[in-house]
């Protein structure tokens, strides 16, 4: 009886010291959990999940990262962080985004954590700025993108055409392809009625010139002046009286993006307007065909013609939400990111530079071999032209919501004839100055 | 305490989750949009008392106006088009006994179907590359050769067609089940009176179902406010505003331009018109209408 009662209590004994060794180690173990809320995107999705979040968290032993991919981010997390919850890393659609959080409070200020991480030095000056609100860095650029030219390379050659400079050579090459039975261009909004802004915002630049669109962001210029009309024009006479679009105004309304790219790939057009985004999906396109791609900055539209910019355009950006209970472990999460040029370039590669092209200071050197030539030559020209000042601005990324809705909303109104072009910059122009008056326009790094 | 009470609060008891549920879900966000179409909120800071300054605005805009047009059309259209085509083919139904549920069945399926199944049927038909339009052209027969979705002048009906084709069945189950419930003896004394399936139709079926069919059109002009979701999948309420409805209109106020105090105003004025709705039917129910 004896013997029983010392051995249960040695039982109890070590198994009260395994539960206390279990609990101790628990405590002592324990990382600070951070929560990002993702887009979400089945083919992104499991290379964020190993290149990232597994990658960080291998690194380190203070911090767990968790990625959430969400269907529709946006408006999800829009209802979290109003009812003062949602991650502790905030990822938005663009600066609008932003500003709109930002003036809610429901953001935490990343200045402290960029002057003590080295940020403004790391990344591409123009992305910096984008993200300073009332003094203060607010949003990190998660990935960059330009309006480009895509052409059918193998085309051009064999018809001995070349890309534009200016507007005579454009509408010279227009008539010839459209004489050889081709769409100028394949391009859809089926589904995405913003589609339309990408070509305000590129004819709006190469038409006007990009100074004259920075005057006119920071107000030094009237949105109704007569360049920005003849701009708004000159896209008009392409789309709808030439067809320049997959053949017919109509055609662009009803094609989407499978369509488009087929069409691309097939011939029936030969040239494409489109972002970077497309990279993947046109390599993807001309995969198992004899043809080839190529791309060219979108040229200078005027008579004269001139060097062509790139439009400037954050895809998504990160920042840390208010109520964040571990802001210092959130700013550790993105300054890993940015510290890691081989991790995100690698990322990036996956995505075919389509996404998580984070705007850090790139030079030749910095990418592998396995970058596809194309790409890596997007990459250096745009660091290169963009750092001598030849840069434009996108809709999505400088101009505010109410502006910014009106571009793509009512330029078919104008496409339907409804109204002139000079009217409806004029209403351009009106919604401008409702968003000074309100104070909610977007920052403009000084040019 | 009596049968009756007891059986009352029994009643109530068993109502009341799904009454938490509509209170909490429904009602209070709806009272709270009230309270917001008197403000300037964006959605995500600061709300802003503005008065009635929502609702001037409101009546200087234009899209506003053609929205609701547009609304008035497609009540139009859903009062008549729909209702014509499940009357007749329910009335017809009630003739068949072999195969009558196949026929049901076909009639009800678009109704089971979501909405985006529904609409990417459509898009595809009247696609410009892949759709009938190409077949027909390729043998001759120049129609569909643009997307109707994609053209200004038909867009709004267009998707009015595409609503309808979902819709109709759902009037057709409602219409025959009625029908089933009018005495047979008097389609026998008609019979002997010599009157014809029309007649029969006209003085015997259609009066029988009035309540249902007052019914139907009650719920027709009350869903007809709200329609979204195929216009915003086909058209997104373009091209051009032509197919803008008061919803499209709400939505894009609210999530692209960051105007919900202005969208909530909207979203009042359509609650105010649905309550008149209703509270017309009430008074006709009380005047002796049997709704």
């Amino acid at each position: 009886m004896k013997k029983i009662r010392s051995l249960f209590f040695k039982s109890g004994h070590i198994l009260l010291s395994f539960i206390f060794l279990l609990c101790f180690s628990v405590v002592v173990t324990a990382k600070t959990k951070i929560v990002w809320w993702a887009e979400t995107n089945a083919d992104r999705d499991p290379v964020f999940q190993a290149k990232l979040v597994d990658v960080f968290n291998q690194s380190q032993n203070q911090i767990e990262l968790v990625m959430e991919f969400k269907e529709g981010l946006n408006d999800i997390l829009r209802t979290a962080m109003v009812a003062g919850e949602g991650p502790d890393i905030v990822e938005t659609p663009g600066p609008s985004y932003v500003k709109e959080y930002q003036d809610a409070g429901l953001l935490k200020s990343m200045q402290q954590y960029s002057e003590k991480y080295g940020w403004k030095e790391l990344l591409l000056p123009w992305s910096y700025s984008a993200g300073v609100f009332d003094g203060e860095f607010y949003s990190a650029p998660k990935t960059y993108e330009t309006m480009i030219l895509l052409y059918n390379k193998t085309l051009f050659e064999e018809n001995g055409w070349r890309v534009p400079t200016n507007l005579s050579e454009f509408e010279a090459l227009a008539a010839k392809i459209k004489a050889k039975g081709m769409h100028v261009f394949s391009y859809g909004s089926t589904g995405w009625q913003p589609t339309h802004e990408h070509l305000a915002g590129m004819y709006l630049n190469s038409v006007a010139n990009p100074d004259n669109v920075y005057k006119a962001l920071i107000g030094e210029k009237s949105w109704d002046s007569p360049e920005f009309v003849e701009a708004v024009e000159l896209l008009r006479k392409h789309m709808v009286d030439e067809g320049y679009w997959s053949g017919s105004l109509e055609n662009y309304y009803a094609l989407g993006w499978d369509d488009f790219h087929a069409q691309f790939a097939k011939r029936g057009a030969a040239m494409m307007t489109i972002g970077t985004w497309t990279f993947q999906a046109t390599e993807n396109a001309f995969k198992d065909i004899s043809d080839d791609w190529e791309w060219a900055p979108f040229p200078n539209l005027t008579m004269e013609g001139g060097n062509p910019s790139f439009l400037l355009a954050l895809g998504t950006t990160l920042s840390i939400n208010g109520q964040s209970k571990h802001p210092e472990e959130a700013a550790k999460v993105i300054d890993f990111i940015f510290k890691n040029k081989a991790l995100v370039l690698d990322m990036a590669n996956d995505f075919n530079f389509g996404e998580f092209v984070i705007p850090l200071k790139y030079t030749n050197s910095d990418f592998g071999a396995n970058v596809n030539s194309k790409v890596r030559r997007y990459l250096i020209e745009f660091a290169q032209a963009t750092g001598k000042g030849n840069y434009g601005y996108t809709t999505w990324t400088f101009w505010p919501a109410e502006p910014g809705v009106h571009i793509w909303k009512d330029m078919e109104v104008l496409w339907a004839g409804d109204i002139t072009a000079k009217e409806y910059m004029e209403d351009h122009e009106k919604l401008w100055k409702k968003a000074r008056r309100k104070k909610a326009t977007l920052p403009v790094g000084k040019r | 305490m009596n049968i009756v009470s007891n059986k009352n609060s029994v009643a109530w008891f068993f109502i009341l989750p799904a009454f938490l549920i509509h209170l909490v879900v429904v009602a209070t966000p709806s009272i709270l949009s009230l309270a917001l179409c008197l403000t300037d909120w964006n959605g995500f800071g600061k709300i802003n008392f503005i008065g009635f300054e929502n609702f001037n605005e409101l009546f200087d805009d234009r899209v506003f106006k053609k929205a609701i047009v547009h609304n008035i059309i497609w009540t139009v259209i859903f009062l008549t088009i729909p209702i014509a085509l499940s009357l007749t083919c329910a009335y017809l139904l009630t003739g068949i006994r072999r195969g009558q549920l196949i026929f049901r069945l076909v009639f009800f399926f678009p109704y089971m179907l979501a909405s985006i199944i529904s609409c990417q049927i459509w898009k595809y038909i009247f696609h410009p590359l892949h759709g009938i339009g190409v077949w027909l052209s390729n043998n001759g027969i120049e129609l569909f050769e643009k997307s109707p979705f994609a053209v200004k002048d038909i867009s709004l009906y267009a998707v009015a067609l595409v609503d309808g084709w979902h819709f109709w069945g759902f009037l057709v189950v409602i219409y025959i089940t009625g029908m089933y419930q009018v005495d047979h003896s008097m389609y026998e004394a008609a019979d002997l009176e010599g009157a014809t399936k029309f007649q029969k139709f006209r003085f015997i079926t259609l009066p029988m179902i009035r309540p249902i069919f007052i019914f139907t059109l009650m719920i027709i002009i009350i869903w007809s406010i709200p329609t979204f979701d195929y216009i915003y999948i086909l058209t997104q309420g373009g091209p051009a505003y032509s197919s803008e409805v008061l919803a499209t209109h709400l939505y894009s106020q609210a999530f692209d331009r960051f105007n919900v105090g202005y969208s909530s105003a909207i979203g009042t004025l359509m609650f105010f018109y649905v309550l008149i709705i209703v509270s017309i039917f009430g008074l006709l129910q009380k005047i002796g209408w049997e709704i």
